[in-house]
């Protein structure tokens, strides 16, 4: 689905005539694979480039150097634009800053009419990515009605419509109070299952990252490591020289080892910690 | 108070204007405000007022919602009217001290008045009973040809349909803004009108900067989802005529050559 291979995205700062003042380069040789239907998290803390990173996805950015195919398509070329941004929707961190039309269908409809569907056509589409995502009740509501997990789903049903392989989340979870944050996860978790659509989750959050089949963690603009959340979780001397941190389940079953209780290794999420203590008594 | 400007926002119901094509509430509007600039006499104002009645009647919007929609605007009226009533020269009528209301000015009042009132009611109703897509749409539709002209009629409607879009978040955070500054001691409600003036820099240019970061943001997610302009672009909703809409250019129609006549008669 996606290939990078080496690629560079460098920022030119310029001053006030447009001379060049320095070069920020923000990716620094990234190569990945990710196969269809996988389920992405890539983490950093601020400015790793994990942002540049998921617009040079979505050919909002391109490389400044090294090859990047989507869907088998080389984001070098021009007329691949339009095709490369249908086929890898974005949702960004703000819900209201996403959101184009005042009513929530016609939202939804923004992509499809973009790419000249026709009008029968794009009614279904619309029905089809609201019914996905659970939000078809609300389909004559203006968004700001709407609570922010809701607007963050709203958001991703435009993406649906377009019909994509893959959705990128760029820290679209970032804004979103808990309830908001598990509602737009456990979207995006069915989608994956249900639709087969590739999920690549950019976020700061380690708790979102639990999820993932495979996570790259990104610092300086490099991926550092990369593999299962159980793998990364391992290492925890190198997150946190990526300024990362673990997720509470696991920090908590590694404190109580420290103190003798013996816990299996591995664990991730709150229930499972429940369950190993259960086990112990 | 920010929270009471109503003017450009849709008020949801299901009503028979509610249903009418926008293009024709759109020309309805038009020829309505047109009219009430054009004959200025009783009859037609008497004609103009039924209209506005019933058209109020069949959209289901409460009164209350109507009248709330022109409280920031009651100021400017009522200073244009005091204005009007005392600088007018004529007849007079009365005299206090220095101030003179004469026949003409009364007479221009009320015609300023019905005219300012009715023009508000008239489009407001618009924007009440038209989402704001169907009306861009509408707007579209109509300056269509000028496209020939090179005028960038898709462009234009795109802009003026995102800004009804933003206009509750803008307020909200004009709101949020007043309240951060507020508790640092700002003062908005005191002191003369130049100082008043001058407390709203504190305020405007956070809303500046916050505007033009979220259009920054807007244009991103528009690209992200393949906007392109209007070229190549199908329409969620087309617009058809239907036999309410005939009916109500028939009415239409009817009502202005009625005010021609009586307005070439009188």
């Amino acid at each position: 689905m996606i290939k990078a291979e080496n690629i560079v995205y460098e920022y030119i700062r310029r001053d006030e005539e447009g001379n060049v003042e320095g070069i920020d380069r923000v990716l620094d040789g990234i190569s990945l694979d990710v196969q269809t239907g996988e389920f992405i998290a890539v983490i950093g803390h601020n400015g790793s480039g994990k942002s540049t990173f998921a617009r040079n996805l979505n050919r909002l950015l391109t490389p400044t150097e090294g090859s990047l195919w989507i869907d088998g398509l080389n984001s070098d070329d021009m007329e691949n634009t339009w095709k490369i941004r249908q086929s890898t929707g974005m949702v960004f961190q703000n819900p209201d800053n996403q959101i184009i039309s005042s009513v929530v269908e016609e939202d939804v409809g923004f992509g499809p009419e973009n790419m000249g569907v026709p009008t029968d056509d794009i009614w279904k589409r619309v029905e089809d990515a609201l019914n996905a995502v659970d939000m078809i009740k609300y389909r004559s509501y203006s968004p700001n009605k709407l609570s922010g997990g809701q607007k963050q789903r709203v958001a991703i049903a435009g993406v649906l419509a377009m019909h994509p392989k893959c959705i990128i989340l760029d820290e679209a979870t970032a804004m979103l109070d808990p309830q908001g944050r598990l509602e737009t996860l456990q979207t995006v978790k069915a989608l994956n299952k249900m639709e087969k659509i590739t999920i690549i989750l950019i976020t700061q959050d380690m708790e979102e990252v639990i999820y993932a089949d495979k996570v790259f963690v990104m610092d300086h603009g490099k991926i550092t490591m990369s593999g299962t959340p159980r793998e990364i979780f391992t290492n925890e001397e190198a997150l946190k020289e990526c300024q990362l941190d673990l997720p509470q389940a696991l920090k908590l079953a590694n404190e109580l080892r420290k103190e003798g209780i013996d816990i299996t290794e591995g664990l991730l999420t709150a229930e499972e910690l429940v369950d190993a203590i259960c086990q112990l008594y | 108070m920010l929270r009471d400007i109503t003017i450009g926002q849709y008020y949801p119901a299901d009503s028979i204007i509610h249903r009418l094509d926008p293009r024709v509430k759109l020309f309805f509007v038009f020829i309505y405000v047109l009219s009430l600039f054009m004959f200025g006499n009783l009859v037609s104002y008497c004609l103009a007022t039924i209209l506005l009645v019933v058209a109020i009647y069949y959209a289901k919007i409460p009164v209350k919602f109507l009248i709330r929609g022109f409280k920031p605007i009651f100021v400017l009226l009522i200073f244009t009217t005091f204005m009007k009533l005392f600088i007018t020269d004529g007849t007079v009528w009365f005299k206090l001290w220095k101030f003179t209301i004469t026949k003409e000015g009364v007479i221009d009042v009320i015609h300023i008045l019905v005219r300012i009132l009715y023009l508000i009611i008239a489009s407001s109703l618009l924007t009440y009973t038209t989402t704001p897509t169907r009306l861009t749409d509408a707007l579209e539709q109509v300056f269509k040809p000028l496209n020939k002209l090179k005028v960038p009629v898709h462009e234009l409607t795109m802009m003026m349909s995102i800004a009804l879009r933003f206009i509750p978040i803008l307020v909200e955070e004009t709101d949020k803004i007043m309240k951060a500054q507020s508790s640092r001691c700002m003062n908005f409600s005191s002191g003369n009108i130049l100082k008043r003036i001058k407390n709203l820099v504190p305020i405007l240019i956070p809303l500046f900067v916050a505007a033009l970061r979220r259009a920054d943001d807007l244009a991103l997610a528009m690209e992200s989802r393949c906007y392109q302009g209007g070229e190549g672009r199908t329409k969620m909703r087309i617009l058809k005529y239907k036999r309410q809409d005939f009916f109500v250019y028939i009415l239409l129609a009817i009502y202005f050559v009625f005010s021609l006549i009586i307005h070439l008669l009188l």
